[in-house]
């Protein structure tokens, strides 16, 4: 998935510390929850509250190995959503190239 | 979980732009990709209520989405749900459109298309097999 890809695709989740979580994990792989500690100038509840919402949402799975919790992002959830937006937005562009041309030609 | 906007200048005042976003004869001239006709639609968005069309490509294929009207307010906007059915006609996971005008002092109308999927189940059931195939050939229609 292309990085940038990500702002449309994670917008509804409407939160630069979630983003930014997301965009570190793309970046650099499986991650435990330490290396996510500095994404964002809050306290490790509040990154570990994000990184809740994420699994919760589907985007961000967890693996426990030993003591630690890695974090990555599903990669189907993102070919998913990327093939999502992909689709649509053929439908509308060919469909409002299509009003375009009916605004300037029906009356 | 994943979101869509396009931003498009239309060369009309608003008021006829939002026929054209609104009224059944209109949107039958522009609704779905080039190379589609419509044999099967209820497509009224100037009230609340159901709505759905059926598109078929030159090869008989078919592409089936529905859903609601959920607002109306002239001469600014419509917002319908949307919803694609797969080939046992079963309705997928919905999301939701909005469109909305805006006019200029020119006298063009810029709209926004913003199309919102929630569900993360949809996002990823749409790389799968069953109705993400009539998409991948809704999408190599498209590329023609």
């Amino acid at each position: 998935m292309e990085i940038n890809a990500i702002p449309q695709t994670f917008a509804a989740l409407g939160d630069p510390t979630r983003f930014a979580i997301v965009e570190r994990l793309l970046d650099q792989g499986e991650l435990p929850a330490g290396a996510l500690l500095d994404v964002a100038p809050i306290s490790a509840p509040a990154i570990s509250r994000h990184l809740k919402v994420l699994r919760q949402s589907g985007l961000v799975q967890q693996r426990i190995d030993a003591q630690r919790r890695l974090y990555s992002v599903d990669p189907e959830i993102l070919a998913g959503v990327a093939a999502w937006i992909d689709y649509h937005r053929k439908f509308w562009e060919q469909s409002l190239d299509r009003l375009e041309r009916a605004l300037a030609t029906e009356s | 979980m994943a979101e869509l906007t396009l931003d498009r200048r239309l060369n009309a005042d608003q008021a006829r732009v939002f026929a054209f976003i609104s009224q059944p004869d209109h949107l039958a001239t522009w609704w779905g990709p080039e190379g589609m006709h419509c044999p099967d639609h209820t497509l009224d968005f100037t009230k609340t209520g159901p709505w759905h069309s059926v598109m078929q490509n030159k090869e008989g294929q078919k592409y089936k989405v529905s859903g609601q009207v959920t607002a109306v307010d002239p001469p600014n906007s419509v917002a319908f749900t949307w919803a694609w059915h797969d080939e046992n006609d079963k309705r997928g996971d919905e999301s939701h459109v909005t469109l909305s005008l805006t006019g200029n002092r020119d006298g063009t109308t810029t709209l926004r298309l913003r199309h919102v999927q929630l569900k993360t189940e949809d996002a990823a059931a749409s790389h799968e097999a069953g109705w993400s195939s009539s998409l991948n050939k809704l999408e190599t229609l498209a590329n023609q």
